[in-house]
């Protein structure tokens, strides 16, 4: 089943079908107490962020449904760099802004390398017929089994003799982490974009080579185009999920200066949630609201792309 | 294009191969000049074979290099010692073990001590006897006195001596390093070795290496360390440190299965693991399923607003929920105790802290299995359940028998696969209790710590030291527990079919 096929199947629950006859609200109530309940569940803790990050209590026991005193101070300190600890009185040093744009600047050179590569392969198993073709996406799908998460170790120990050699390549250098998130490009992103392909006629690359294009001319020129909406959904997941990646980010990066925004939130909150919860409603607002928007403007595509088999953590 | 990417890969290999000559890493040496012309010839030569291999390379090399190499290493560094205390090389291990085997003398003496330059510019060390105030010069030689009143000293120690000049200032912390290794010989294996750049003690080893036997003997008594075949020299169940990396067979994976230290927690991680997998997958789903079909009712209201309010935790950053909720959670000042007017110790007991990580990762994963139910539940044909209707059943016997086995057959490789995910979840773990709270036998495995975070903790977080060896085997085992589930999930699935 290819991701076009998937998503048709998914369309009828995006459209309004138009409606025969409203059901009277007597049959329907059990559903709209299920919506309303559900909706609120899930707003739970944005909720209680949105009025911690406005709130002048930087505490969590100060926090209730509406800021009681409201400022954006939490705003100005988390993003200045003046967050102030309530019980030391003291700066507490954190980057932010820093790690902010660590984050997406690693997550979109991954998220681009990632689209790269994928396609690059998925082309070849798409398009080429040769010895080895069967096994190699079977090898492909075997080794993405043995999730990198599952490596740390080792990759924690490459990647610290690598630098002792060569400096720019080891422990809190982005250009490694980039590289080692890498190896995890092919896999179910190369399946995801081989499905896509498969759907493109041949007979649009057939004629480009009769008119004498090469086979990157066609690659870049004919195939990569028409692939815009796979390319969407595993740019964005590989963006996200990097965006969300934690623990081999936590081992390569090991100076403030260098963390992620989740290695830097979660040494910034680490057991502080009594005095630093403010602020930190404030970056996680800040955080959240971008990715947040893009997810839920691309959410038609990526439920086609997930039922695939790729799961979001 | 293509010209000038290859010649600035091949200039930066040029450069990198060069670097490795320099330190002497040979093997790497031969891997990158092989890979380098590997590659110059697939992309150069235009012959018709080499097409599909210019597409899949560049994929292909990072695969290898941080997907195939970590996962080698990984299996073999499992069956090393690979630890804290054997980590370096056997022969650095026996430098060491010389240099920590030293020890002042029963008499033993200490100096005040200045480094100083003879007449011909020779380095020699000045010395005055803490006790006897006697004045002594040191070479590599051996030691020769001085006569007194030639050495004066201050409070910072030695100012001057007659015939020497002393070296002071940046001249003296550029000779660190030369001071560090510089030994005054006094007889019967005991050295005068510098202390700081003012003192000097009398030190003699208590050890003595026999490089003929590869043996340590304890001067003292005599006991003899042998190489014990497990990374150090040891006299019956006392060992020299450090020890050295070497490898120990399936020792580690014997540990996980006999030794009770390490079993225990294991066994205990191991199913706590599969509980918390497979209900947050199950619970996920249900509610999942069970959204989807109250809100799929054709024509009812405020639809739209319902399921984009659903699907909201999905939509934001794992990470940052995750952290939210540890705050909301918190028992003392957490807002879920105060608004519900409850006093639960949601992260601190062992058996709540367990239902707080299903309840939040099922918070987080629900979004997904109500959108995926909401596809199934619109792809069955609405002849089927019309058709079941007409057959007399009812709205829970149609569900039972038509609707769920339909929908179970879309989704079940979709739960098998969340399955193995969940499984490997570090962040729904680490992030919300970091394991914990503690287990009361001070294992490194807290009580809500998976597999996985299980295994971070012996590698790299703990303050027990790291074990890189048992890290790497417990990898192993998770990957065959994954690799089987995932297996299976192939196996009844079509997606292998799919690839012709």
């Amino acid at each position: 089943m290819s991701v076009i096929e998937t998503a048709a199947a998914a369309k009828p629950a995006v459209r309004e079908t138009p409606a025969r006859k409203r059901p009277k609200l007597g049959d329907t109530w059990w559903r709209h107490l299920v919506g309303i309940v559900a909706g609120l569940i899930a707003l739970f803790p944005i909720w209680f962020v949105v009025s911690a990050a406005f709130n002048a209590d930087q505490s969590v026991s100060g926090t209730s449904y509406l800021p009681t005193h409201f400022t954006l101070n939490n705003f100005t300190q988390i993003l200045h760099n003046t967050v102030v600890d309530q019980s030391s009185k003291s700066h507490v040093d954190s980057s932010f802004l820093r790690w902010w744009l660590n984050s997406i600047l690693v997550s979109a050179a991954a998220a681009l390398f990632t689209v790269i590569l994928a396609a690059l392969a998925a082309y070849a198993f798409s398009r080429f017929r040769f010895k080895g073709r069967r096994f190699g996406m079977l090898a492909l799908l075997l080794i993405q089994m043995f999730p990198q998460l599952l490596l740390v170790v080792a990759i924690y120990l490459i990647v610290l003799n690598t630098g002792a050699i060569f400096g720019f390549l080891g422990l809190n250098s982005f250009t490694a982490l980039v590289i080692v998130y890498l190896g995890g490009a092919l896999g179910v992103n190369t399946w995801l974009m081989k499905g896509f392909f498969d759907t493109i006629p041949h007979e649009l690359d057939e004629s480009a080579r009769v008119d004498g294009a090469t086979a990157s001319q066609i690659f870049w020129g004919v195939v990569m185009p028409l692939a815009a909406p796979i390319i969407a959904v595993v740019g964005l997941i590989s963006f996200v999920s990097t965006m969300n990646e934690f623990v081999i980010a936590s081992v390569i990066l090991q100076t403030q200066h260098h963390f992620t925004l989740p290695v830097g939130m979660n040494g910034f909150i680490d057991q502080q949630y009594g005095q630093r919860w403010g602020p930190f409603a404030a970056g996680a607002l800040i955080a959240m609201i971008p990715v947040a928007a893009l997810f839920m403007g691309l959410q038609k595509f990526i439920v086609g792309g997930l039922t695939q088999g790729a799961v979001k953590g | 294009m293509k010209i000038v990417l290859l010649s600035l890969m091949n200039a930066f290999a040029g450069w990198a191969i060069y670097v490795l000559i320099t330190r002497g890493h040979w093997i790497a040496v031969i891997v990158l000049i092989l890979a380098t012309l590997l590659l110059d010839v697939i992309y150069l030569l235009p012959r018709h074979w080499t097409m599909p291999l210019k597409f899949l390379v560049p994929g292909t090399v990072f695969l290898i290099g941080f997907q195939v190499i970590p996962i080698l290493y990984t299996i073999q560094v499992a069956f090393t010692n690979y630890s804290t205390g054997h980590v370096v090389t056997k022969s650095d291990a026996i430098t060491q073990i010389k240099v920590t085997s030293l020890q002042p003398p029963a008499n033993g003496r200490s100096y005040t001590m200045a480094a100083a330059r003879d007449s011909s510019g020779n380095l020699v060390l000045i010395l005055q006897d803490d006790t006897s105030h006697k004045n002594f010069v040191g070479t590599q030689k051996g030691l020769k006195p001085l006569p007194a009143g030639s050495v004066k000293t201050g409070a910072l120690g030695v100012t001057s001596a007659t015939g020497y000049t002393i070296v002071t200032g940046s001249a003296l912390f550029a000779l660190d390093k030369t001071l560090q290794s510089y030994i005054v010989p006094v007889g019967n294996g005991a050295g005068i070795r510098p202390q700081t750049i003012s003192s000097a003690v009398e030190l003699e080893p208590t050890l003595r290496y026999d490089a003929k036997n590869d043996t340590f003997v304890r001067i003292s008594d005599g006991a003899v360390f042998h190489d014990n075949g497990k990374g150090a020299f040891a006299h019956g169940t006392d060992e020299l440190e450090p020890g050295w990396k070497t490898g120990i067979g399936t020792k580690n994976f014997s540990r996980i299965a006999n030794d009770p230290l390490v079993r225990q927690p294991f066994l205990r991680v191991l199913v706590w693991t599969i509980v918390f997998a497979a209900s947050t997958v199950l619970i996920s789903f249900a509610v999942g399923l069970f959204l989807a079909i109250a809100l799929d009712k054709k024509g009812m209201r405020g639809q739209r607003v319902y399921r984009s309010l659903i699907v909201i935790p999905w939509a934001i950053p794992g990470f940052l929920s995750l952290l939210v909720w540890q705050g909301l959670l918190n028992d003392q000042f957490g807002v879920v105790n105060r608004i519900f007017h409850m006093s639960i110790p949601w992260l601190f007991d062992a058996n709540w802290a367990k239902v707080s990580c299903i309840l939040v990762s099922a918070w987080l994963t629900v979004p997904y299995f109500f959108l995926v139910s909401m596809g199934a539940l619109q792809s069955i044909p609405e002849e089927l359940t019309e058709a079941g209707r007409v057959d007399g059943g009812g709205p829970f016997q149609l569900f039972r028998r038509v609707t769920l086995p339909l929908l179970l057959i879309a989704v079940a490789p979709l739960l098998i696969a969340s399955f193995a995910f969940n499984f490997n979840n570090f962040n729904n773990i680490y992030l919300l209790t970091r394991g914990g709270p503690p287990q009361a036998n001070s294992s490194v495995a807290g009580s809500t710590d998976i597999l996985i975070s299980y295994t971070y903790k012996i590698a790299i977080a703990t303050g027990k030291g790291n074990d890189f060896g048992l890290a790497c085997a417990v990898s192993i085992i998770i990957f065959i527990i994954v690799a089987v589930i995932s297996g299976v999930s192939f196996s009844r699935t079509r997606v292998l079919e799919d690839i012709a």
